[in-house]
């Protein structure tokens, strides 16, 4: 008799999703699936607008990675009225994208992640949490708060407000870098590399005691795809999109992103609204590909700064060829950070930054335009569709957490094949799935918000529909 | 395991004496916009020693704001039953919300309290909403509210910003 279990909603992430494991007649887990119940419709009720209107409106979608949005819309901008947009605006997008990674990735790693691998798996939910970690360590968990809220402010000093900031625009940016706000980015910079710093200390002394979940947790061979530099190195704005697979060879490097449709093709599944991609050379099955933290550190050469460069090759120790194991994506993140605090720490002796030739101006001369950017989840593409005024008449938006879609559904199901048997239960059993899925940091912008908890429900339901078991954790 | 502590500047601990009013909800989602609508009212009324700040949702490094202030209110739409503003104490818990993407009013307090060392005497005012689709326009049922939310919190604030 086979049945299934449901974990609905999954705490811990950005948004409401439910995880469905399926069973076998023999009890053992034969699959998972990862259901994004929440529909949004962004793309299909930005048709009729004017592309200029989009960075203002995409940003919308999410509360988390605004920024992220907010860039790939103005690029795609930019490619719809052909501009090379001027090197200051470039720059100061970049600062931004930077302050949104490390806002994001802190958020991730010391509050939704740092209390399972910190306080231990088998701790009672009710203490799993940032006031565990409060309990536990003080200083770390203020330390974790303080240092998203210095990629906050760099969101604020440039673009006004730490949410949807309408800043960045087809064309380049609204305002410079004034110096007041560069003082500020500077003096909190020390601060930020020291939390950084011990994180990383922290996350691997994890490493030595962790060995099976990093074993367990979504390890297996999958491709990864990024950004990268003409060189190879490390992106998170610009550049062109790269594939490797698990032995770390590239299968395709310096793909445009206007072109993404030759290498990226996209699947849907019944009873989730998220879309499943896949490389498109491969096929949907073989075709599995992971974005984020975790890919962007295979794809690359190098991170191009040497903090993080020397945090990168220890990474790779992980790894034969590519890192494979889903539980370094908590180190990645990590890695990303201290990365970001290095260009930033550089762009800020730029004097470009005060630039005040920041925009061009066009009219339409292309009709349509992809703009790609890196965001904390991974790659994420605007390919917009204009009629000569510049009315959207098709949006197609490729998110991150859609691209690792079916990574996550492979993480559930290796995860719950060695931890649960039968039908008996447990929360720590529970959370090891969930974690699984915490570890890409899924982000489904649930765009609106209502009072009240965050509760775990799950249900064994049997082959007749009816639930078996019923368990709901407050 | 513990790391060495990272050190935080004096300057982010000091407690600034202000009344904080946070808005907070989506102002694309019809209704759920009340919160920073108001929060924005209150703004333009320019009582001293009131700030205001607005903001999709509530996050954990909201805590360092509230650690700050002698005073803060809360201004969120409510989907719970009920079709009154209400105006209500609240009180530093250690709820499970911080653990999703967002975090609740007590659970703010209580981190400012445990993390900044100072929890702010804190209000919630909540705005029954009705309607929240995709828009920027508010139901007439949350007009209503807006209306009874301004005097509300006005009246809080004016009998505090002199004490």
């Amino acid at each position: 008799m086979s049945k299934r279990i449901i974990i609905d909603p999954v705490t811990r992430i950005e948004g409401h999703a439910k995880i469905s494991v399926f069973l076998d007649d023999a009890g053992n887990v034969s699959d998972a699936e990862f259901h994004v119940v929440e529909f949004r419709g962004f793309e299909k009720f930005c048709e009729g607008r004017s592309f200029s209107e989009m960075p203002g409106i995409t940003p919308r979608i999410c509360g988390i990675c605004p920024v992220s949005h907010l860039l790939a819309s103005a690029k795609a901008g930019d490619a719809i009225m052909a501009v090379n947009i001027p090197p200051a605006a470039d720059k100061l997008r970049r600062l931004m994208n930077l302050g949104q990674i490390v806002q994001s990735h802190a958020l991730s790693f010391f509050h939704l992640s740092a209390p399972d691998f910190l306080l231990g798996w088998d701790a009672p939910a009710e203490t799993r949490n940032v006031f565990g970690l409060i309990a536990s360590n003080e200083g770390l968990a203020r330390a974790g708060i303080r240092l998203r809220q210095f990629g906050q402010e760099i969101i604020e000093v440039l673009g006004g407000k730490k949410i949807h900031p309408a800043w960045a625009v087809p064309g380049g940016v609204r305002s410079a870098l004034s110096a007041e706000g560069a003082a500020k980015i500077r003096a909190w910079l020390p601060e930020a590399h020291q939390t950084t710093q011990v994180a990383l200390g922290l996350f691997k002394k994890v490493l030595e005691t962790h060995e099976r979940e990093t074993q367990l947790y979504g390890n297996f061979p999958s491709l990864f795809m990024g950004l990268v530099a003409p060189d190879g190195t490390w992106e998170h704005h610009g550049g062109r999109l790269r594939f490797t697979d698990s032995s770390g060879s590239t299968i395709a490097d310096q793909i445009e992103p206007r072109d993404y449709k030759t290498v990226i093709g996209e699947s849907s599944e019944d009873g989730s609204y998220l879309k499943s991609p896949y490389y498109l050379p491969l096929g949907r099955e073989d075709g599995i590909y992971r974005v984020g933290p975790l890919a962007r550190l295979n794809v690359c050469s190098r991170m191009g700064v040497p903090k993080a460069d020397e945090e990168l090759r220890n990474f790779r120790s992980f790894g034969h060829g590519s890192v494979t194991s889903s539980f370094l994506y908590h180190y990645a993140r990590l890695i990303e950070i201290l990365a970001s605090l290095e260009y930033i720490e550089r762009a800020l002796a730029d004097p470009d930054l005060s630039s005040q030739d920041l925009r061009a101006d066009a009219g339409i001369n292309s009709l349509r335009g992809v703009g790609a950017s890196e965001a904390p989840r991974g790659t994420l593409f605007h390919d917009y569709t204009v009629d000569r005024d510049g009315k959207l008449l098709k949006v197609n938006l490729i998110v991150a957490t859609g691209q690792n879609n079916l990574a996550m559904n492979r993480t559930v199901a290796q995860i719950a094949r060695h931890f649960l048997k039968g039908t008996e239960v447990t929360e720590p059993m529970l959370n090891r799935i969930e974690h699984g899925i915490r570890c890409y940091d899924p982000c489904l912008s649930c765009s609106t918000h209502a009072a009240g908890k965050m509760a775990l429900h799950l249900q064994l339901v049997g082959p007749d529909g009816s639930v078996v078991k019923d368990v709901v954790r407050d | 395991m513990a790391p060495a502590p990272v050190t935080v500047p004096e300057a982010a601990l000091a407690l600034d004496g202000n009344i904080l009013v946070i808005g907070y909800g989506n102002t694309l989602r019809q209704d759920d916009g009340v919160g920073p609508y108001v929060a924005e009212r209150v703004s333009d009324l320019g009582l001293p020693g009131v700030r205001t700040h607005v903001a999709a949702q509530l996050n954990p490094e909201h805590a360092e704001l509230l650690s700050k202030a002698r005073l803060v209110v809360f201004v969120d739409a409510s989907v719970s039953p009920g079709r009154k503003v209400g105006l209500r104490p609240v009180r530093a818990a250690a709820t499970l919300q911080l653990t999703t993407h967002a975090a609740d009013p007590a659970t703010l307090v209580a981190l400012a309290r445990d993390l900044f060392g100072r929890a702010p005497e804190a209000w919630s005012l909540t705005i029954p909403a009705m309607q929240l689709g995709f828009g920027e326009e508010f139901s007439p049922f949350a007009w209503l509210g807006v209306d009874a939310a301004l005097d509300e919190v006005t009246t809080l604030l004016r009998s505090r910003v002199d004490s």
